[in-house]
């Protein structure tokens, strides 16, 4: 997806991690896929420079879909389709 | 997508290595994981119920001297307790944690309720050597 698609994209669920470092953001990414239905789609917030190429990497892996990261002033918006 | 195994000895009783235990396990719970951990010689001192997550009664493997740095640095980056750490990836995924026999008499616990009630069960070397001949990913720390 393109940065503009991004940004117009209201995912059914937006986890804000921007308060923990690693291993929370992904651990919060984790139980919040639990809660949502096949398809919903999932934006990550964080402020953890690790989580930037993890969670991507972790997303297709476990078989959801990655969209694509927005880079904000001092976060990220990480944006994930579940399976 | 089949689940992989990671199997940990655990011998370390320190607030260091044990947080570092911690973060591994949120890994491999994100990672769907089954987890087995055998808690060896000194980790069996930390799992027990008088010990658990209290700072003050844990060392530093490394670094002794700046163990008030480190966990001042860790609770301001929001960082969880071992047991903490622990607790949650249990929560997520498929986690046992055995304490070996011998461990468990060392530190003066006999029997399963003298463990934080993270522990499942008191086991021998056998177990430890079988899981690890069967999994995916095998750590000591």
């Amino acid at each position: 997806m393109t940065a503009e698609e991004l940004k117009d994209l209201k995912a059914t669920k937006v986890v804000d991690a921007r308060g923990t470092a690693c291993p929370g953001p992904l651990l919060e990414a984790k139980k919040a896929i639990g809660t949502i239905n096949s398809g919903d789609t999932m934006e990550v917030l964080s402020a953890d420079e690790g989580t930037k190429s993890d969670l991507p990497k972790w997303c297709t892996k476990q078989g959801h879909e990655y969209f694509g990261t927005i880079e904000e002033s001092g976060y990220f918006r990480i944006f994930l389709k579940k399976k | 997508m089949e689940k992989k195994k990671l199997c940990l000895a655990l011998y370390t009783g320190s607030v260091d290595k044990l947080t570092a235990a911690g973060v591994i396990l949120s890994g491999a719970a994100a990672d769907d994981m089954y987890v087995d951990i055998y808690v060896l010689l000194q980790g069996a001192r930390a799992f027990r119920k008088d010990v658990g997550d209290n700072p003050d009664k844990l060392n530093m493997a490394e670094n002794a001297d700046m163990k008030a740095e480190f966990l001042a640095s860790l609770k301001n980056l929001k960082v969880k307790t071992w047991v903490e750490f622990f607790r949650e990836a249990r929560e997520i995924t498929d986690v046992k944690i055995h304490i070996c026999g011998l461990a468990g008499k060392v530190w003066g616990g006999e029997k399963l309720e003298d463990f934080i009630d993270l522990a499942d069960d008191i086991v021998g070397i056998g177990s430890y050597i079988t899981a690890a001949q069967e999994a995916d990913v095998n750590l000591f720390i």
